[in-house]
This record gives structure tokens, C-alpha cells and sequence, in this order.
């Protein structure tokens, strides 16, 4: 008995808990590369805080916000697509930063209105189309240049897709396509699309991936990933469909009753800095940034020359709209399930 | 050796249940000081669940035990002052000779010279001296026999028990290990119950037997006194050699009862009031083969065997197939001889049907 | 005994008195009272106005006045024993009410300044406290009653009784209630026309080419893993046992790669040789002109890769019980002019009876389980793990739908169990007695033996090649296109500066923090596993098939569930326990205990119950008994589980995602972060460090574990 008392209390010392004055607890939705390198700026500007950092994908931390709430372990939650970050302000999970936004982009402040000032954006990815050139090649497939395109039967089997059920990526390409032609044909055109889709994955990044390595010909995502996949190597060829195309917009939020409120405070100001963002590209991170005075990379979609939509996300980020669309989705596209 | 006074065991209707299975019903029995008793009786009949009941093994569900006195229906086995040999021996196969004698000192933290030299007392007794330091697979099976009594004495136990210790052991090892086994016994005057299934190797080593059937007890008594008077056929059969025969009991008279089996009378010693249908117990020594003519139960042998000093036979008659033995003296009889059996009237026995 | 009563009643006061009752911001364990605020112990706490701490210290204070008060044994231990019980009673009801962020019982009717107030969670002196009343209740309980406890049974009894209900029973039920709540409430009527519906037991898949419910579709996986992947094992077992195959060591290595191989990692060496456009799948295309199809992505892909995965647990099973078949049987059998096939098919199997269920078991509940795969290949093949984890995680969070699932999961392994212990029903399946069996296992008749090697080696070809494939990948830029040699992903992951001997690597932080963590977890998950195994199998209690199923509960819930409840349960008081190093030591310890105790079950089960029995009439307690007897003769047991449970630490995946924290990371959270990123490379040459880690560990312990048993085997030389 005594033994197993002895052994458990050095279990206990092996751990140390609390954040102490100085600590930061970060979240971070982006990738790997690009949250180091945040990181490592931060820390260096401001010594006297240390940035605990850890990377989970958007579902998890706002499963994980959720469940902490009321007593919240981490104190600023940084990139990722912007609806978790809507639905956790919506929901009272994070609190207003206080941050100037006057240097932002339209699309950035808006964000910021909609949420109180909770979530702000600080990147765009607009959504669109890649192909695997070697694919589309070897059987002779013309590559699409409009959304319209996919409806084609010349696509049959050879598009890939997330499910707006799991993957926000889908639910912003679906509220993409009700927004460009109403809620009607939207429905009518990606139940077309359907016809052709081999397969409806879980994750949004999935298919573009599938995409890089020919184990799709076609894939719906996002440009900035498909950029991130081509910079690697892969024979990906990104297309800005000629409809339009909707986008999402990252964002950084402070959990409400952060234990660090000022050192968040400061990472959100860091964050949304010019300078900051400028340096995105030097670790392959491709999206459009929200300070009007960012300079924007070469390699990323210019989001100028994309012809955008003007995406409504107080009406397609609400939980009624959400829930509607995805019912209609799951009658009318639906995934067919071959077995 | 021994400084604690062996004690008695004392079952009041003890009972024990595995669910709905009954392992013994209301058992009560007394074993005196010093003794060894045998629990004897064929598997299943519930002679081990009393042992293990005795060692605290298991527990009554009803009835109270006592040891040497003191209640221990509630005790379990480690606070009673009883030692057992297990059919397997078991001894610790990663512990010396030694340690295995040492084992019970050692948890009881007898100081480790004292515990040293009363293992090395208990192997000498045993005749293993020297064999300390090896290990139970360096022993042959009736050396681990052996330690594995030494092991169980060296605790001064009140009661020892040994559940068919000598099971493992070939025949002659036995009848050798045995006899060391009560002369222990008798010499350190133990208290010992002794469980085994074989009904020679009870009678050779026993005080007393207790003969269990069913579950409950068949009869109690010394070995003589069960084979000379057993109170049942299942007893006459189980203890020795018996042919048993329905036959009629005319009336009883001075002990002696007039028989009447397979047409003829016979007067027969009878130790408890019978009448009417009865079973004759006749032992295979007490049958002699006649040639044809003589007086006796007719048959024909239907099966001989030559033993250098006896001879065993089967004789089909009309009373049953008799088993016969007889000392070997002039021409045996063959298969297929008739023969005509005759009762020794004296040796014969009665029990109720 | 009543000085270990004394003892604990010793523990429990000088815990009160003297360590922090709180957590403080230095962590649960902070003993430092002495230098900093002696106000933080309970005594102070309560003379400073937290009076709802009194109780606990009266409660203790009692039990000790009681020990020299009542004279009668067993009046006394009764009297302690409800001492006690009130006294852990309270400590857990304030702990549940008195909480900054609401009561987490009665939270309607209790409101008022004090639980406004809060206080922060419990620190060392309310953990020992209370383990301190635990043991002078389960003490007092074995003094009590009939006389049957053992103090140290009931100790450990009772022990494991509170921490599988502290620590699987309380989350779990967060997230369980979760499928009963309706507004304010609880309701049986919303459940289950949810839990009926036909999206998880819908069976339209038998009658057109509609889908399954989730449920369907999972448990037609399970049964179809669970049988091949028994049938894999047995295969394998009879080669090892009954073959003289040439090369079973290599095949031996082969069994173990998949039990410490990452998730992920054999799903997508599995695309880039059978995806559409992997390199098996355009061979055989180009050979045959045959179109290149995606057959490796639903039902088809996941089943093969969960037999690659699972077949090596059914071949640990199945190894033990196909060497146990006693050779005296299957001589008699022989010489009863049964030829080698009736033999095999009348007495071997029939007495491989329960390692075939138990085979069956462990690979259905895995598949059941099984997140990785499914993930990566199930394309439209729902199954259960996978929604869940989209119900909490996805686009539309819906715990209910969680829960629900949850419960489904739970209905299937449960009824798997129930249905696996009335096929072996009571019958004895004993083949080892004791006593030294010589003669010679039968060999397999010819047509069975080249059965098994036609199941088996192909089996093995393709993990040989799966693993060929993942070192290759992780040596090359960018695996299945630019095929140049490089060094660079495993520059990037464990970089070392060798002019300042800084470790640069990007991996070595989570790499580190996985290695102390498993090794810690690895030894308690042996502890608590061996111990639940010895009290299953050598004692008889109350209750004791109910506390066999609760064990294995942690196992059957899948990991995404187990994450989040543990956020739910452990980030407020009175266990906080989120952000630690603790909880991830924990979760590991109750979701990988049943392996132990299955292990624990089947070694101990092969012990001869005498050698127990011979000890305790010898006069040693069980405590001696365990500690004397059975723990050295469990060595290869015991390092089964330290291994398993060290492995699975180290490859678990969907109940760490939630609980990482940024001091605390660990390997497969980052692999699965740098996989999402599409940064394959990187992964998988993480995955082979990891793997190689893995299999050295195995090593070392089998040296550590095994020389105990070498010097024995020398010592019996020697003295020959």
C-alpha cells in the first residue's frame, strides 16, 4: 500500500500546472511553420513573456474552449477559418481585444463588427479549384475554369469534396455557391457536381491533398493551401473559378477570462501589424493578409484579380442559416455512400 | 521440536454452498489431540472442500470450526495455526529448498538466524539435510515431497493437513513416504488430517477414518472397525475388497443372524438389528473354490490369475460374479472349471440394502 | 490492524494540518509550507473562515478518538467505517458545490456568497487526506464484516474502485448525460427515437445502394476485423508452434512493427501503394491495361488496414494459447486413430476455444475504436469513431449526437462481451496443470500448413514492403514524386547543433515530453492493470463481474470521447487537472489498464492456485503472498504490460488531441499537425524515429525484466 502511495506522488511531482504572470497560452489554428515562426517574433520583441504554444486544428480548440469554459486554460486563439472563431464569440467564448482596426482591410473590420470586436480578421483565403496536371493530362480532361465546369460529365468520378457536415471548408464552398446563385440553384448545381464527386471527405484539406498526389483528379478548396501543396512540388494547378468564388477569413480571438488578458492583448496587436504580416510568405504561408499596408506575396492568389464575392458571414455564419443549409444539403447532394 | 500443543479440529453443523451447489451438508465431527484421521472417500464426495475448510481456504456457510479450542469459522488461513501439503507440493519454484522450509518463519519475521537453523532442523528431519541451497526442480518427486512437509512442520503447526500428498508418487515411493509421514506424525505427536482416495494407503497410516460419500459422512471409525463392521454396502465396498449379495435375514439371535442366500442358510455374526432383505458382504478371502461336488454356491471360473503367492478369481454363479482369492496350494483352478464357492459363515458380514 | 488504521489516521491529520489543502499556482504538488503561507493548510483554511474543510478534519479526528474509545473490534471498525465514509462523502460534496465557476451538483437550488466565492482545486493535503479515509475505511471494512477481507484485498479493492470511478465513471458521465439533456433538463423521450434512428442502425445497404446506419456499418467492420484478423493470428501461431518455417524470427519482428507503428502511418503508406495513383495499383494497371481504380478508399481500405494493424494482437492472444494446448492431448487423440487433421479439428481447436474469443474480442473492440484509418481511408464509410469525432470536432459541434453515438459504441462492445462469455460459457479450458508436460505438439497435416502460408506470408510480404515504403519516404523530398535522397526531414524533426550542442530539431520538445510521459504511465498501467488482474482472478467479492466490465469500460469509449470528458471533468475543482503533465498520465493509465489486466488475467490464470494457498497457510498475508510469490513468477507478464502500455502511450492519438498543452505536447499530436499540413515527410520520419524508440525500449525492458530469470537459469546450471 505505502508502495503504491510512493510511487503516485512521484507521479505528481513529475507535473507542474498554472500559467504564471508572464506566461502567454496561444492556440494556434495555422500552420505548424507559420505559428513557429510567430512565435519566435513575438518572443523576441517582447523577452519578458513566454509564449506557450501549442497547434490544434479549429474544431478541437473550439471543442476545447467550449469545455473549458468558465475556468479557460488558454488565453488567445490565433488563425484558423473565421467561423469557429464566430461561433465562439457568438457564443460568449471569447471577449473583445480592444485592438485598432483602422489599418485593416474591409473584409477584416467586418469581421470585427460582426463579432463586437471579438474575432478579427487577419488573412483571407479565397476558395477555388486545383487539378493534377499529370491526371487531367494522361486522360485527355480539359481543366475547368468556372464552377459550371464541374457539372460536366467529362469530371465523372474525378472531383473531390469535403462534407459540409464535418469540414468548414464544404459548409463555406456551400454557402458560397447559395450566395453566387441562390439557395434554389445551388442546391441544383452542386447535386450536379455530386454526380461526379468520388468522394465526400471529412477534412477540408483532404481532397486538395488527394488532389497533389493524383489520387483525385480535381479537388474544391482552398487556393492558399493548394499554393502551400504546388510550392512543395506537386503537379497542383490552382484555378480562381470565373463565376466568382467566396472566401474565408482568418481570425485571432481572446478566450473570456483569459488568465493573461495583456500579453494577449499584445499578441493581437502583434498579430494584426503590417510588418508581421508581411513575413507570411517566408514560411509558405500564402494568404491574402488583412493589413492594407501588408505586402503581399508573389505567389498568392491576388486576391485582385479573383473576382470575390461579397461574402455575407453575419447571415452564413449564424447557427439557424447553418443548420437550414446543411438539412438541404443533406436531401438534396447529399453523399451517396458507394459501398 | 514441537513447543505447540497440537490441537483438535471441531466441525458443528458446518455447511458449504458454491451457489447452488451443496459441497457438504451439515457436517459434525471432532478430531482429537494427536491424532491422524483420514478423510477418505471417492472425488467429489467433499472430502477437500472439509480440508480446505479446515485450512481456512475456504469459508463456512453455516456452521462454526474450531481449532485447538478457539472459534476460527471468521479466521482466514493466514491467522490459523495450520500448515497444509498440497497435492502439488507447491513449492515456490524461484526459492531455494531453504526458502521454501523458511517461507512461513520469514513472513512471520522470526529473526533469520533462528528461522535458518529451525529450516535446516526441518529438512534433517526429513532426511534432506544439505539439500538447502537447491532448487525444487533439482529434486526428484519424492524429495520435493519431502521438503514440502518440512515446510509445513517447521511452523509448529496445531494442525497439520495434507491433501493427497502422495498422488504423485509411484507406487513403491509411496508405501516408503507414508510411513516417514506418520512417524513424523507420531513422533512430534501432530494432529493430522490426511485426505486421499485411496482407501490402503488410509488404513495403512490412520487413526481414525472418516469415510465421506455425497457429501456427508459415511461412517467414522479405526480402520479395523471398518472393515470388520461397516455400517453400509457403499462402506464394504469402498473399504477392501467385498462381493455383496441380496439375500433374506430370517431372525437374530445373540449377535448371530440366520441367513438365507441362494437357497441355503447360513448363520452369519450381525452387529446391528437387520430383518428381512439384507446384503451379505462376503471378502475374497473368505470364499473358498471346491471342486464341483462340494457343498456351496455353484459357478464356473471365468477368469484366473496366477500372483506367485495367491490366486485371484472370478467366479460367475447365480448369486452374482464373485471375486476369490486363495493361497496357491496344489493345482490351481483354470478357466472354464466348475467350482463350487464355500462361505466362511464367521468372516462373512451384514448390511441393510 | 488497528495500528495500520492508526497509521493512516496519522497520514490523513499531518496532511490536514500541515501540507496545502489547494492547488496553488505552483501546481497540486506543491509541499513548500513550510517557507511560504502556512494559511494554505486545511487547519488555517478552516480557522480563516473556509469552515466547509472542518468536517473532513473532524471526521479524522474521530476515527482516531474511536480507536481507543471502543473497545469491541467490530463495533469499532463499524463506527470508523461510517466515520470515514462521511468524511469522504463531505470532501466530495463541497468539492463539487463550492466551485468559482457554479456547483456542479444541485446547481439550480445552491446558490449563495460562499460558492460564489469558489475555491481553487484540491491539492496534496485533500488528495491524501482523502486517500488517507479511504484506506481506514476499506481497513475498518475488512475488520468488519465476516471476517472474509483481507485488509490489503480490500484495500486495493477499494483503491481501484475509486480511481476507475474518478476517473473513467466521472468524465465519461459528463458526456453521457450529454444524450439524455434536453433544455434544463433530462428526458428519456428525446433519446431515443435519436438513438433508433436509421442514420446508425438503418440496414439499407442489404436492400439498395443507400448506405447503412454508422452502427451497421461499424459493426460489419468489427466482425469482418475481428475474423480476419483472428484467423490471421491463428495462422501465424500454428506456423510459430507447429512449423519449422525457416524464418520466424524475422516473422516474429514483423508481428511486433504494427503494435508500435503511429496511427496514420500505415493508412497512408496504404494510398501510396494501393491509392489510385499508388505504385502497386499503376503497376498492375500498366501490366494489365486495367483502369486505375480507388477501391483502397471505403469499406476495402479500411478493413486492410486494420487487419495490418490488428493482426498482431490476435497473435499475441492466440501464441500463448496454441503453445498451452497440452501435447498429451493431441497424443491421445493420435492414438486413438485420429489422423492429424481430426486432431487438429476435434482437440486443438476446440481447446483454442477462448484465445480464439479472446482474439475475436480485442480485434472487434480495436476495430470498434479504430479513428486513424477510418480517417484516412474511410472516404464514405461512415463509422461510428469517426462521426463522433466530427460531432464534436466538426463543422456542426453537436454533443448529443456525440453521446449518442457513444452510447451505440458502447451497446456493441458491451453485447460483444456478454455474447463472448456465454459462448465460452463455464466450461474448463485448463491445459496447463502444473505438472511437466514432455511429448511433442502435433504437427500441422500438410493442406493446413500450406493454409496458414497462404494467409500468413502474404500478410507479412505486404508489412515488410508497407514498412520498406515508410523508411524509403521518410529519406526521400517528397514521397511519390521527387523520389531524391535527402536528409533533411530528419534534419528539420532532430536537427542537432553540434557547435553549441543545442538541440535545434523542431521535434525533439514533443519527442522528449512523449518519452517521460510514457515511461511514467508505462509502470502504473502495469500497477493498476496486474493488481485489477489479481483481484479478478484469485479473489472472490462482491460484485465482481460488474467491476470486470467497468475495467474495460475506458477501452470500448473511443479516445475523442475520453478527451473531451476529461476537459469537461478536469479543467474546474475539485480535480483540476487540465494543462498538466498529470493528465495525460492519467488518461493513459485508464485507457490502457485493460490490456494489463487482460495480460495480468491470462498469466496469472496459468499459475497453479496452490502455490497462493501453500503460501497463506504458511501465514503470509496477501500483501506477502503477491509481493513474495506471484509477482516473481510474472515476469514475462509484467513486462507484456509495461511494454503494451508504454507503446500505446506512445501511439495513442484522438484522446491526447484535446489534451495536449503547449508545455506539454506530445509526438503523434504534432505527426497528426504536421500531416493536416500536408507535410508527409516530416511525419514520417518522426513516425521511424518513433518506431525505432520503440522497439529499442522493448529491448532494454525485456534485458531488465528477463535477467532477473537468467540468473535464476544459471544459478540451476551451476549447481547441477
Amino acid at each position: 500500500m505505502n508502495k503504491i502511495g510512493l510511487i503516485s506522488v512521484a507521479a505528481l511531482t513529475a507535473a507542474t500546472t498554472g500559467a504564471m504572470a508572464d506566461e502567454l497560452s496561444l492556440v494556434c489554428s495555422a500552420e505548424q511553420d507559420w505559428c513557429d515562426m510567430m512565435v519566435a517574433a513575438f518572443e523576441a520583441e517582447q523577452p519578458d513573456i513566454d509564449v506557450l504554444m501549442v497547434r490544434k486544428s479549429t474544431g478541437e480548440t473550439l471543442a476545447q474552449i467550449r469545455a473549458e469554459a468558465g475556468n479557460p486554460k488558454i488565453d488567445v486563439w490565433w488563425g484558423g477559418t473565421g467561423d469557429p472563431h464566430l461561433i465562439a464569440a457568438e457564443e460568449g467564448l471569447t471577449q473583445p481585444s480592444g485592438a485598432d482596426t483602422s489599418e485593416l482591410l474591409g473584409w477584416a473590420r467586418n469581421m470585427a463588427d460582426i463579432s463586437d470586436g471579438r474575432a478579427i480578421g487577419i488573412y483571407a483565403g479565397a476558395l477555388g479549384i486545383a487539378y493534377n496536371t499529370e491526371i487531367l493530362a494522361d486522360r485527355n480532361i480539359a481543366p475547368p475554369q468556372c464552377w459550371a465546369d464541374l457539372e460536366d460529365p467529362r469530371f465523372v468520378g474525378e472531383i473531390q469534396v469535403a462534407n459540409p457536415n464535418s469540414s468548414g471548408t464544404a459548409y463555406t464552398e456551400l454557402a458560397t455557391f447559395v450566395q453566387l446563385f441562390g439557395e434554389d440553384e445551388a442546391m441544383v448545381k452542386l447535386a450536379a457536381i455530386g454526380q461526379n464527386v468520388n468522394s465526400y471527405t471529412k477534412s477540408g484539406s483532404a481532397p486538395s491533398k488527394a488532389a497533389a498526389r493524383g489520387e483525385t483528379g480535381v479537388s474544391i478548396g482552398f487556393m492558399h493551401d493548394m499554393v502551400t501543396l504546388a510550392a512543395q512540388g506537386f503537379p497542383l494547378a490552382i484555378v480562381a473559378p470565373c463565376e466568382g468564388t467566396g472566401y474565408e477569413v482568418g481570425a485571432v480571438s481572446i478566450i473570456e477570462g483569459a488568465r493573461n488578458f495583456d500579453a494577449a492583448q499584445a499578441w493581437v496587436e502583434f498579430a494584426l501589424r503590417a510588418d508581421v504580416q508581411s513575413r507570411a510568405p517566408e514560411v509558405g504561408a500564402f494568404q491574402v493578409p488583412s493589413n492594407a499596408n501588408a505586402q503581399v506575396a508573389p505567389e498568392s492568389p491576388d486576391l485582385a484579380s479573383i473576382k470575390l464575392i461579397d461574402y455575407d458571414f453575419a447571415t452564413y455564419g449564424s447557427s439557424e442559416t447553418r443548420e437550414r443549409l446543411l438539412a438541404r444539403w443533406d436531401a438534396e447532394v447529399g453523399d451517396p455512400n458507394p459501398q | 521440536m514441537t513447543q505447540t500443543q497440537p490441537g483438535s479440529v471441531q466441525f458443528t453443523g458446518v455447511v458449504k454452498k458454491y451457489g447452488d451447489v451443496t459441497a457438504l451438508k451439515k457436517l459434525d465431527l471432532m478430531i482429537e489431540p494427536g491424532k491422524l484421521v483420514t478423510l477418505l472417500g471417492p472425488s467429489g464426495c467433499g472430502k477437500t472442500t472439509t480440508l480446505r475448510l479446515i485450512a481456512g481456504l475456504e469459508m463456512a456457510t453455516d456452521g462454526t470450526i474450531h481449532i485447538g479450542g478457539q472459534d476460527v469459522t471468521h479466521l482466514t488461513a493466514t491467522y490459523r495455526k495450520v500448515s497444509m501439503v498440497f497435492q502439488s507440493y507447491a513449492l515456490f519454484p524461484h526459492m531455494t529448498v531453504r526458502e521454501n522450509v523458511a517461507y512461513g518463519l520469514t513472513v512471520k519475521a522470526v529473526p533469520k538466524a533462528e528461522a535458518a537453523q529451525r529450516a535446516e532442523a526441518g529438512l534433517e528431519l526429513v532426511g534432506l539435510a544439505g539439500y538447502g541451497e537447491r532448487l525444487p526442480s533439482e529434486l526428484s518427486g519424492g524429495q520435493q515431497q519431502r521438503v514440502a512437509v518440512a515446510r509445513a512442520i517447521v511452523l509448529e503447526p496445531e494442525v497439520l493437513l495434507l491433501d493427497e500428498p502422495l498422488s504423485n508418487l509411484d507406487a513403491k515411493l509411496r508405501r516408503h513416504v507414508r510411513e516417514e509421514i506418520r512417524q513424523i506424525q507420531q513422533r512430534l505427536g501432530l494432529t493430522a488430517v490426511y485426505v486421499t482416495h485411496d482407501q490402503e494407503e488410509a488404513m495403512a497410516v490412520s487413526d481414525d477414518i472418516i469415510v465421506m460419500n455425497n457429501a456427508e459422512i459415511a461412517q467414522i471409525g479405526t480402520p479395523a472397525a471398518l472393515y470388520e463392521t461397516p455400517s453400509s454396502s457403499f462402506i464394504a465396498d469402498f473399504i477392501g475388497d467385498a462381493n455383496l449379495a441380496d439375500c433374506d435375514v430370517l431372525e437374530v439371535e445373540d449377535g448371530m443372524a440366520k441367513v438365507v442366500l441362494n437357497g441355503n442358510t447360513y448363520s452369519v455374526p450381525s452387529h446391528r438389528p437387520l430383518s428381512g432383505a439384507a446384503r451379505i458382504v462376503l471378502r475374497p478371502h473368505a470364499l473358498k473354490l471346491m471342486s464341483p461336488q462340494s457343498a456351496g454356491v455353484q459357478g464356473e471360473v471365468t477368469y484366473a490369475a496366477y500372483l506367485g503367492k495367491e490366486m485371484q478369481y472370478t467366479v460367475e454363479t447365480n448369486i452374482g460374479s464373485l471375486f476369490v482369492i486363495s493361497p496357491v496350494s496344489g493345482q490351481p483352478f483354470a478357466q472354464g472349471d466348475a467350482v463350487s464357492v464355500a462361505i466362511d459363515q464367521d468372516q462373512a458380514r451384514l448390511v441393510s440394502q | 490492524m488497528r495500528n495500520t488504521v492508526l497509521l493512516w489516521l496519522a497520514l490523513g491529520l499531518v496532511s490536514f494540518c500541515v501540507l496545502p489543502w489547494h492547488m496553488t499556482d505552483r501546481g497540486i504538488t506543491d509541499l513548500a509550507w513550510a517557507t511560504d503561507d502556512i494559511a494554505s493548510t486545511g487547519l488555517f483554511a478552516t480557522v480563516a473562515g473556509q469552515w466547509w474543510l472542518a468536517p473532513t478534519g473532524l471526521a479524522l479526528v474521530l476515527a482516531f478518538v474511536l480507536q481507543f474509545a471502543v473497545k469491541a473490534p467490530v463495533r469499532r471498525a463499524k463506527l470508523t467505517l461510517a466515520t470515514a465514509l462521511a468524511g469522504l462523502f463531505w470532501m466530495a460534496l463541497q468539492g463539487l458545490i463550492i466551485v468559482r465557476a457554479g456547483p456542479r451538483l444541485f446547481e439550480t437550488v445552491l446558490t449563495g456568497e460562499v460558492i460564489s466565492a469558489g475555491q481553487a482545486g484540491m491539492g496534496a493535503g485533500a488528495g491524501l487526506c482523502a486517500l488517507a479515509l479511504l484506506f481506514v475505511a476499506t481497513v475498518s471494512l475488512s475488520q468488519s464484516g465476516k471476517g472474509q477481507g483481507d485488509a490489503f484485498v480490500v484495500s486495493t479493492i477499494g483503491l481501484i474502485v475509486a480511481l476507475v470511478g474518478i476517473f473513467v465513471f466521472f468524465p465519461v458521465m459528463h458526456i453521457l448525460v450529454r444524450a439524455f439533456q434536453v433544455d434544463g433538463g433530462y428526458s428519456l423521450t428525446e433519446f431515443f427515437p435519436r438513438f433508433f434512428s436509421s442514420d446508425i442502425w438503418g440496414l439499407a445497404c442489404l436492400f439498395g445502394d443507400r448506405s447503412c446506419g454508422v452502427a451497421i456499418n461499424s459493426l460489419f467492420l468489427a466482425v469482418m476485423t475481428g475474423a480476419g484478423t483472428t484467423i490471421l493470428g491463428l495462422a501465424f501461431a500454428l506456423i510459430f508452434t507447429r512449423t519449422n518455417f525457416r524464418a520466424k524470427r524475422l516473422l516474429r519482428v514483423l508481428t511486433v512493427l504494427p503494435i508500435i507503428t503511429p496511427p496514420f502511418v500505415i493508412g497512408l503508406a496504404l494510398i501510396l501503394l494501393f491509392g489510385r495513383a499508388g505504385t502497386v495499383t499503376e503497376f498492375v494497371a500498366d501490366l494489365f491495361g486495367l483502369e486505375q481504380t480507388r477501391w483502397v478508399y471505403g469499406f476495402w481500405g479500411v478493413y486492410f488496414a486494420q487487419l495490418l494493424s490488428f493482426t498482431p494482437i490476435a497473435f499475441l492472444v492466440l501464441i500463448g494459447v496454441v503453445q498451452g494446448v497440452s501435447p498429451s492431448m493431441e497424443e491421445a487423440s493420435q492414438t486413438l486413430d485420429a489422423d492429424r487433421w481430426q486432431t487438429f479439428r476435434y482437440v486443438s481447436l476446440p481447446l483454442m476455444r477462448p484465445g480464439l474469443a479472446n482474439a475475436f474480442l480485442l480485434g472487434f473492440i480495436e476495430s470498434l475504436a479504430d479513428f486513424g484509418n477510418p480517417l484516412v481511408l474511410g472516404s464514405g464509410y461512415s463509422v461510428l469513431s469517426t462521426e463522433i469525432f466530427f460531432a464534436i470536432v466538426g463543422a456542426v459541434a453537436d454533443p448529443a449526437k456525440a453521446a449518442i453515438l457513444a452510447i451505440a459504441l458502447l451497446t456493441l462492445t458491451l453485447s460483444a462481451f456478454l455474447l463472448q462469455r456465454m459462448w465460452l460459457g463455464k466450461k474448463s479450458y485448463a491445459t496447463i496443470t502444473g505438472k511437466a508436460d514432455s511429448g511433442q505438439n502435433a504437427s500441422l497435416n500438410p493442406a493446413l500448413k500450406t493454409l496458414c502460408y497462404a494467409i500468413a506470408l502474404p500478410w507479412a510480404a505486404l508489412t515488410l514492403i508497407v514498412y520498406s515504403m515508410i523508411i524509403f519516404g521518410s529519406f526521400v523530398k517528397l514521397w511519390g514524386y521527387d523520389h531524391s535522397f535527402t536528409f533533411t526531414h530528419y534534419i528539420r524533426a532532430f536537427g542537432i547543433d553540434l557547435s553549441s550542442g543545442r538541440l535545434t530539431g523542431v521535434a525533439w520538445d514533443s519527442y522528449f515530453t512523449t518519452l517521460t510521459i510514457s515511461s511514467i504511465a508505462a509502470p502504473l498501467t502495469a500497477l493498476v492493470g496486474l493488481s485489477t488482474a489479481y483481484l479478478l482472478v484469485r479473489q472472490k467479492f462482491f460484485g465482481k463481474d460488474a467491476f470486470e466490465f467497468s475495467t474495460m469500460l475506458s477501452f470500448a469509449i473511443p479516445g475523442t470521447v475520453i478527451g473531451v470528458s476529461y476537459i469537461m471533468a478536469f479543467n474546474f475543482p475539485p480535480i483540476e487537472l487540465t494543462g498538466t503533465s498529470i493528465i495525460l498520465i492519467i488518461v493513459f493509465v485508464f485507457r490502457n489498464m485493460p490490456v494489463g489486466v487482460r495480460g495480468g488475467i491470462a498469466a496469472m490464470s496459468q499459475l497453479d492456485k496452490s502455490l497462493d494457498e501453500a503460501s497463506i497457510t504458511l501465514g503470509a498475508n496477501s500483501f506477502q503472498t503477491v509481493r513474495k510469490v506471484i509477482l516473481p513468477l510474472m515476469g514475462p507478464a509484467i513486462l507484456a504490460a509495461l511494454t503494451y502500455s508504454f507503446v500505446r502511450a506512445i501511439t495513442s492519438v484522438s484522446a491526447v488531441i484535446f489534451l495536449v498543452s503547449a508545455k506539454h505536447n506530445m509526438a503523434t499530436s504534432f505527426i497528426v499537425g504536421r500531416v493536416e499540413n500536408g507535410e508527409f515527410g516530416l511525419a514520417i520520419a518522426y513516425s521511424a524515429v518513433l518506431i525505432i524508440t520503440m522497439l529499442a525500449a522493448i529491448l532494454l525492458l525485456q534485458l531488465l525484466v528477463g535477467n532477473r530469470r537468467l540468473r535464476r537459469a544459471d544459478r540451476v546450471q551451476q549447481s547441477v
